[in-house]
């Protein structure tokens, strides 16, 4: 004995066929009480009229796919269909609209616009110095390098801001049409910087609660970046920790399919000091058990456990520091 | 000079190598196809770098129209994407405010692509929109008027074959059409490359309950890709 149902109706039939039971929606069916139902069927619940029969006919299995496999279950009528048509546009527009509210995708949108910017941000940073260098040959590059596009962005014109660096009048200036080029560059590195420092603050924010353990262990944005790469925060926590290890090294990862080396690390664990700094004969040691400890901290993250203390932190980054002092000459070749 | 036109199907003419389904929403281009008017039949452009099934059309040994559903039928298409192979279903088998009583579900996942095939929806009937994981059949069965006539699946995921017999199996009527197409780069990564990963496909194809009818290579409209046509016993 088998319940089959659709949106409609819901039915007991019998091994030979015959219907046991009939229950229909009632006649108050209108659009929005439809959307409803065909959310709750999309997700595999029964519906109201299959609820009943299986209150009725505690024995019976229901079958999804008794309805569709019926060939005596009641045509669609016209007024059915365009309901169905238009409550299936109206759920998908729900659909569409509730997707905001998943942590994945607005920390691929924070993410992935943080390193854009930063991107962008380091060519122009590094273009608006090198062009104010140009015409101011006494400018210490390395010193003032952090005012040089504010100061740009704030002057009159060369002179103006010669004087304001302290530094003395250019022999060659820039034509007006240059300077307004160059100042308005400057201004533009300005600007971004505001955008970049808004957007880490954020994707930190969000990191921060939406992966609190894997943020403390390798940095929220480091972790943003993990989870971004991952497709979503539950494949990274079903992720082997070896798949961590060098997430995001899929170049590397291309040339090792065709013989080359193992990649060692991702470039998440390598913008780590504790990876970066290292002598590079343990980076890959520091790497596999930081990629362990990641894996955890984003299962305990996902799945719900305890977040990891500073403690907790501080215990793992010493036990990485050991793995690095285990290990202080290269090892021999050969 | 123009080539004799051949009718693939009540709404669907083949023109030398092109292709051009009877326009269902009249003056409007899904994704800025070509148009054109004989009589008071407007067509648009199917193209075959664009769409699979226009791809398999081109390059079918078999007969063309048999990869066709029937107008009027239940269609499942499972990975519709943003809708441009869908619509041109849709010119087929719905027509017009859906004068052929036709139903075509397009299932798809991701809530970029729903966006664009919802809009496409409200401009089309019969065309019903389900947001779901294409694998999760109890998704969209209870929805369905019937089992379906004609299954396309074109899904970027790893065991394609597997899931397109696991759903073909639950959804698709005797006698009705089936259309897989595998693309090869989501496959998992095997020994012998592409090839082998369409002939392990082929046999898992052959071995099932499905009836196996041809593998159609679109490899000269859509690098790695095959389309297999498979008919429910």
């Amino acid at each position: 004995m088998e319940i089959w149902y659709d949106w409609r109706l819901s039915r007991v039939v019998d091994a030979e066929g015959n219907v046991l039971d009939q229950v229909n929606w009632s006649a108050s069916s209108s659009v929005n009480a439809l959307v409803d139902r065909l959310s709750e069927l999309q997700s595999g619940r029964l519906s109201p009229e299959a609820r009943v029969l299986a209150n009725r006919f505690p024995e019976a299995v229901s079958n999804p796919l008794g309805a569709i496999s019926d060939d005596s279950w009641p045509e669609l009528s016209k007024e059915e269909s365009e309901m169905l048509s238009e409550a299936s546009i109206a759920l998908a527009k729900k659909g569409v609209a509730a997707s905001a509210s998943d942590p994945d995708r607005r920390l691929d949108m924070l993410s992935s616009s943080s390193i854009e910017l930063r991107a962008s941000w380091t060519t122009q940073e590094a273009r608006s110095v090198e062009w104010t260098g140009l015409f101011l040959p006494d400018l210490d590059l390395d010193d003032r390098r952090a005012d040089i596009p504010l100061y740009v962005s704030k002057s009159r014109d060369i002179e103006h801001l010669a004087t304001e660096l302290g530094v003395s009048i250019p022999d060659h200036p820039p034509s007006e049409s240059e300077w307004s080029a160059m100042n308005s560059q400057a201004k533009g590195v300005v600007s971004l910087s505001e955008r970049l420092l808004l957007n880490e603050q954020a994707t930190k924010e969000l990191a921060n609660s939406y992966v609190p353990s894997l943020s403390s262990l390798i940095g929220p944005l480091g972790a943003a970046r993990m989870v971004v790469l991952a497709g979503g925060r539950e494949r990274l926590a079903r992720m082997p920790s070896g798949s961590l290890q060098v997430l995001g090294a899929s170049g590397a990862m291309a040339a090792h399919r065709r013989g080359a080396p193992p990649p060692k690390h991702s470039p998440v664990l390598f913008s780590m000091p504790l990876v970066s700094r290292s002598p590079r004969w343990v980076r890959g040691k520091i790497a596999r058990f930081l990629a362990g400890k990641c894996s955890i901290a984003v299962r305990i993250d996902h799945f719900g456990g305890q977040t990891w203390d500073d403690e907790e932190i501080k215990k793992i980054h010493r036990e990485a520091e050991s793995i690095r002092d285990r290990f202080p000459k290269p090892p021999k070749r050969g | 000079m123009p080539r004799k036109p051949v009718s693939l199907g009540w709404g669907v003419k083949k023109e030398g190598k092109s292709i051009w389904t009877r326009n269902a929403n009249k003056g409007v281009s899904v994704r800025g196809e070509r148009r054109k008017r004989s009589g008071k039949i407007e067509w648009r452009r199917w193209d075959p770098y664009k769409s699979k099934v226009a791809a398999a059309l081109l390059t079918t040994n078999g007969d063309p129209s048999q990869i066709l559903p029937e107008p009027g039928s239940v269609c499942l298409y499972l990975g519709a994407s943003s809708g441009t192979t869908v619509s041109h279903i849709h010119d087929h088998v719905c027509g017009a405010e859906n004068h052929h009583n036709g139903q075509l579900m397009a299932v798809e996942i991701s809530p970029r692509m729903m966006r664009d095939l919802q809009s496409l929806a409200g401009q089309r009937k019969g065309l019903i929109p389900v947001l779901t994981d294409a694998r999760d059949v109890n998704g969209y069965a209870t929805i369905m008027r019937s089992k379906a006539q004609w299954i396309h699946q074109d899904l970027s995921i790893a065991d394609q074959a597997q899931n397109f017999i696991s759903i073909a199996e639950k959804t698709l009527s005797k006698g009705g059409t089936g259309l897989l197409s595998l693309k090869a780069a989501s496959e998992r990564s095997i020994e012998g490359g592409d090839e082998s990963r369409f002939a392990r496909a082929e046999s898992l194809l052959r071995q099932s309950s499905l009836d196996f009818i041809e593998r159609i290579d679109i490899g000269q409209y859509q690098e790695q890709h095959v389309v297999f046509h498979v008919k429910c016993l």
